[in-house]
């Protein structure tokens, strides 16, 4: 299935969805697909990737601080087996005040780590994840306290200043 | 007290090993010799990066980008200059393109060199590994002629490279690639591809069967030593690759069978030097004459991507697997308003971590070491009595012993001895 194939069997099963591809100035040049969709249609898009090809390799998750909201991108390769693999970003986006996703660990086993890593750096949660363990960050350091968000619950200037053991400093005046 | 007595132990391995990049903890719960559960912590070495890159401007990231990773140091700044290309639509020039596959190509040979040798290592051979990092000092001579350092040779700019290919370092690649073909490839084939002891303990040691591979994602030799025909050069179309002709490497190819163990995955490697080797020539043969950098000015490709936006994505088969590196832009900004990347033993360590069920202690530091991200991270192992809380504390020695132990049942004549490689662990005499 190439890229036009793709867009096609995606845009018409979510039409609401945001589809664009990009193309890059390579030799030969390598097209990526875009796709904006709703978080509540993301899972069912996730599935449908699925069945479009059972052997989709899952490659990172991409969060991010938006301001209000937060995005999250997975990136994916699919149809390897053919030669030139399709690379397909798959995006959506929460609100701050309800930051929830769908997990996927359900259709893609491999997005477990991935899913735990936003959970501590972004604060952006997964609904029935099934190990909602830490994986980067010491099991002391403070709670509610996200290293890549830019707002108040990002890390803080006091936290930087005593770099050896930032939170125990910080926290020990309490 | 009637009936089998059940208790499991748990056998924390890692976290700290000096001698390889990247420190990590498996947490094995065995049963008698039987693994049944691996739990990976990672975080011993999180240095921020992403937090840190909040506050550099594009050009001083690809510095800090080459210093994520000693052995991948190019891949690293490789990738993450392809995510900007895409992202500000450059076009890099083809004489540069073919300097990348170069570099990039020496460094997979001297990864693979060190991997060998690790594996040699971690199994009793101290022989191959002494002949394989001797091997290896040939190609780190060349990069250190090439860019200056062994490690970090900041080959790559943003739009093209740094550095250009001269004659004396045509010579100099052609005297080290004649070199590996006739004097250091046989041996080290005699030894992956026929010794008949490493075949019997590399043989269905670390079996990662082809479904596992796919679904959790392995990467690089990882894969392919699966039989997981894929390898971002040959699926992605990258750069210039196409035209040298880069295929995917499976074991296949050389022994006619894949099972997807510790053998395979050496198979790969030693198959990958061979293919890096030919990639070099046929790049030095094609690569035209021109210029190395889209703009030549630091400052005046700075401005460039203060203006440029969107978001562009950079994918390379790092020696390890697939990295891929992500940049978006925010206009006026100097530097990117979200870089995030991953590395290929982020999942191939789940993968060997899900494979690892059901295998023997023994096995753990050469499976491990065959993924490629530390061997035997283990400068020390605590064993733990899950019921009378008995704490006996193994050393990368012991472990390492352990391996040997099952080497000699199976070739007595082995005689390696249990040394710590490198510096070693300073706290592993304490304990």
């Amino acid at each position: 299935m190439n890229v036009e194939e793709f867009v096609k069997a995606f845009g018409g099963r979510f039409p609401e969805a945001e589809v664009r591809v990009s193309e890059n100035k390579q030799p030969h040049p390598k097209r990526r697909v875009w796709v904006e969709i709703d978080r509540e249609k993301f899972h069912d898009a996730m599935k449908f990737i699925k069945e479009l090809d059972p052997k989709a390799q899952f490659s990172i998750i991409i969060a991010r601080d938006a301001g209000e909201t937060l995005e999250a991108k997975y990136h994916m390769e699919l149809f390897w087996e053919e030669g030139e693999s399709l690379s397909l970003v798959i995006g959506t986006s929460v609100p701050k005040e309800n930051p929830k996703l769908p997990t996927v660990t359900d259709v893609f086993p491999s997005a477990l780590p991935y899913e735990r890593e936003v959970q501590e750096f972004l604060g952006l949660f997964f609904d029935g994840i099934p190990d909602p363990r830490r994986l980067f960050l010491p099991d002391d350091f403070p709670e509610g306290v996200y290293p890549l968000r830019l707002d108040d619950t990002g890390i803080k200037p006091e936290m930087v200043k005593n770099a050896g053991h930032p939170y125990r400093i910080g926290g020990a005046k309490k | 007290m009637t009936g089998k007595l059940e208790y499991w132990v748990k056998v924390p391995v890692g976290p700290i090993h000096p001698a390889l990049e990247e420190p990590e903890k498996f947490i094995i719960t065995i049963d008698g010799e039987r693994i049944i559960n691996v739990d990976v912590k990672l975080g011993y070495n999180l240095r921020g990066i992403e937090w840190i890159a909040m506050r550099r401007n594009y050009i001083q990231i690809l510095y800090l980008a080459e210093r994520m990773c000693g052995i991948c140091s190019f891949s690293h700044n490789h990738t993450y200059s392809r995510a900007v290309e895409e992202m500000a639509g450059i076009e890099v020039p083809e004489r540069a393109e073919y300097i990348r596959v170069i570099v990039g190509e020496l460094e997979r040979i001297h990864s693979h060199l060190l991997n060998l040798g690790v594996v040699g290592h971690a199994i009793g051979y101290d022989t191959v590994l002494h002949l394989s990092w001797l091997a290896r000092e040939r190609v780190m001579d060349i990069l250190e002629a090439m860019g200056g350092n062994r490690v970090n040779y900041a080959v790559n700019m943003i739009g093209g490279v740094r550095r250009d290919i001269e004659e004396k370092h045509v010579r100099a690649i052609t005297d080290m690639i004649e070199y590996y073909r006739e004097e250091v490839m046989p041996k080290i084939e005699e030894v992956f591809l026929y010794d008949p002891t490493v075949e019997a303990r590399l043989r269905d040691s670390g079996v990662i069967p082809k479904r596992i591979a796919v679904e959790y994602s392995a990467q690089g030799p990882t894969a392919r030593g699966s039989g997981v025909k894929k390898d971002v050069r040959y699926n992605e179309r990258l750069g210039v690759y196409p035209d040298l002709g880069v295929k995917p490497i499976t074991p296949k190819e050389f022994t006619g069978i894949v099972k997807g163990d510790v053998f395979d995955r050496m198979v790969v490697r030693v198959g990958e030097v061979w293919q890096s080797m030919e990639l070099i020539e046929r790049a030095i043969d094609q690569m035209p004459e021109g210029k190395i950098k889209a703009v030549p000015k630091d400052n005046a490709l700075l401005f460039q991507l203060k203006k440029a936006e969107g978001e562009g994505i950079g994918r390379y088969e790092a020696p390890r697997g697939e990295l891929i590196h992500y940049v978006m832009a925010e206009k006026g900004r100097d530097g990117p308003a979200r870089w995030k990347m991953r590395e290929p033993t982020f999942p191939n360590l789940f993968a060997i971590a899900r494979a690892l069920v059901g295998e023997q202690v023994a096995d753990v530091p050469v499976a491990i070491a065959s993924i490629d991200p530390c061997l035997s991270c283990t400068d020390r192992v605590a064993v733990v009595d899950a019921n009378t809380g008995k704490k006996t504390v193994l050393t990368e020695k012991d472990l390492l012993k352990l391996s040997i132990e099952k080497t000699k049942d199976l070739n007595p004549k082995i005689r390696g001895k249990p040394e710590v490689v490198g510096i070693g662990c300073p706290r592993g005499d304490v304990l």
